[in-house]
């Protein structure tokens, strides 16, 4: 029996937040044996301003466990990533752990960002933590929660601009994120895209939300886990699409809105 | 997302999801790829998808699938769907999803083994965001039940 082939390689370099705090300016540096970030004040008015849909839009950081807090419905929970050599599915990537971002929101009518079921109340009782999915007990939480006009909660451009402005907050942090060299890293993950000849073969199918309107998944953005230049799976009716394994882990798909 | 809080995978989950990475560390596993198809709207689409989901598993000479879905409800159409096609094509497979104790609205034969990723005490959607979200205990079922049923049909793995 032949040899195993790899196709490609992927290295993700974590980089691990142990502070989180409001600065005069965003950055992401080195602190000790762990990084901290600095996120830039008065970057809510910003955002505000990024869509005419918003009539509010607020930033909280949440310390680990500070979990009792009232929240609209989690529309995604998100790693912040970035390509630091190649593109999605190989060469580098280095992400950030120990801080997630949360996306909230809420229409002024009050109507929650959601489909079929909202989780708008008490953080520590609307979220299960240690999850693949979820941050855990330990990880800061950057909420960024969202007030649009009315009537948007149910339209795709309202969660899409959400989204938007999410990812306006992000990409500076990429930017200081894009820089590390080798071995500034706290961990580092080389993941191989094989093929093993002889072995049977096997494939992995995934039905992601794409029904119009409140339900969207986007797929292979511009950055690992972001929302720039991403393909949406209503825009092809759901139509199947292939990604390698490594393209997957890297981020190839977000989750617009529940 | 999917539909309800409690089955959405978020962004996050994909990032790190325990599946993906159980399956492309098998040593026993050509692992091919991951197939994403949407969950769109109306009938005659989520029949099209099911049914170019069983033609591409077939033109990649696929020999087994594992086949999820973050979603309920109305939502199991699209997962009977892409099943019936797959399984049409005597591809031997595993589906996920929750199933608690509201059950899978649209069934078919090809259906028989199915993992449930519910954890909740009510067996329904909770709201509760990430409750009822495959986790690595659900991922290691899934492969060996695959595994069991590919060397059922091929004789060895």
């Amino acid at each position: 029996m032949s040899e195993e082939r790899v196709m490609r390689q992927l290295t993700i370099r974590s980089f691990h937040c142990d502070k989180v705090e409001w600065g005069d300016s965003f950055s992401f540096k080195k602190d000790g044996s762990n990084y901290s970030m600095t996120l830039k004040k008065g970057i809510e008015e910003d955002l505000k301003k990024s869509s005419e849909l918003f009539e509010n839009l607020t930033i909280k950081i949440l310390k680990p466990g500070e979990h009792h807090v009232k929240i609209n419905s989690v529309m995604d929970i998100i790693p912040i990533s970035v390509k630091a050599l190649g593109k999605i599915g190989e060469g580098i990537t280095h992400t950030i752990t120990g801080v997630y971002v949360m996306l909230t929101g809420v229409d002024t009518a009050g109507r929650q960002i959601c489909a079929f079921g909202n989780s708008d109340g008490w953080m520590d009782e609307k979220v299960t933590f240690n999850q693949p999915g979820t941050p855990s007990m330990d990880d800061y939480i950057i909420l960024v929660d969202v007030l649009i006009k009315e009537g948007y909660a149910t339209k795709r451009v309202g969660p899409d601009a959400c989204h938007s402005a999410c990812e306006m907050m992000c990409d500076p942090i990429r930017a200081f994120l894009k820089k590390f060299r080798d071995g500034d890293e706290n961990e580092r993950h080389v993941f191989k895209d094989l093929i093993h000849p002889g072995k049977k073969k096997v494939a992995v199918v995934k039905l992601v939300s794409g029904q119009g309107a409140m339900y969207d998944t986007h797929y292979m953005a511009k950055e690992p886990s972001g929302f720039t230049d991403g393909r949406s799976i209503i825009d092809s009716v759901g139509s199947p699409i292939i990604l390698s394994p490594n393209e997957y882990r890297d981020g190839a798909l977000r989750c617009l809105y529940g | 997302m999917g539909v309800g809080p409690s089955t959405k995978e978020t962004t996050l989950h994909h990032f790190r999801d325990p599946l993906i990475n159980l399956i492309a560390e098998d040593p026993d596993i050509d692992f091919l790829g991951v197939v994403i198809g949407g969950i769109p709207d109306r009938n005659v689409d989520k029949k099209f998808t099911g049914e170019r989901i069983g033609a591409w598993l077939e033109a990649m000479r696929c020999d087994g699938a594992i086949v999820s879905e973050d979603s309920w409800g109305n939502s199991n159409v699209d997962l009977a769907a892409a099943m019936e096609a797959i399984g049409r094509r005597d591809i031997p497979q595993v589906g996920m999803v929750l199933i608690g104790t509201q059950g899978i609205v649209d069934q078919n034969e090809y259906m028989d083994t199915m993992v449930d990723t519910n954890h909740s005490e009510s067996g329904t959607e909770t709201n509760i965001v990430a409750e009822n979200c495959m986790t690595m205990a659900e991922a290691r079922k899934c492969v060996a039940l695959l595994k069991l049923k590919m060397s059922r049909k091929y004789g060895h793995l």
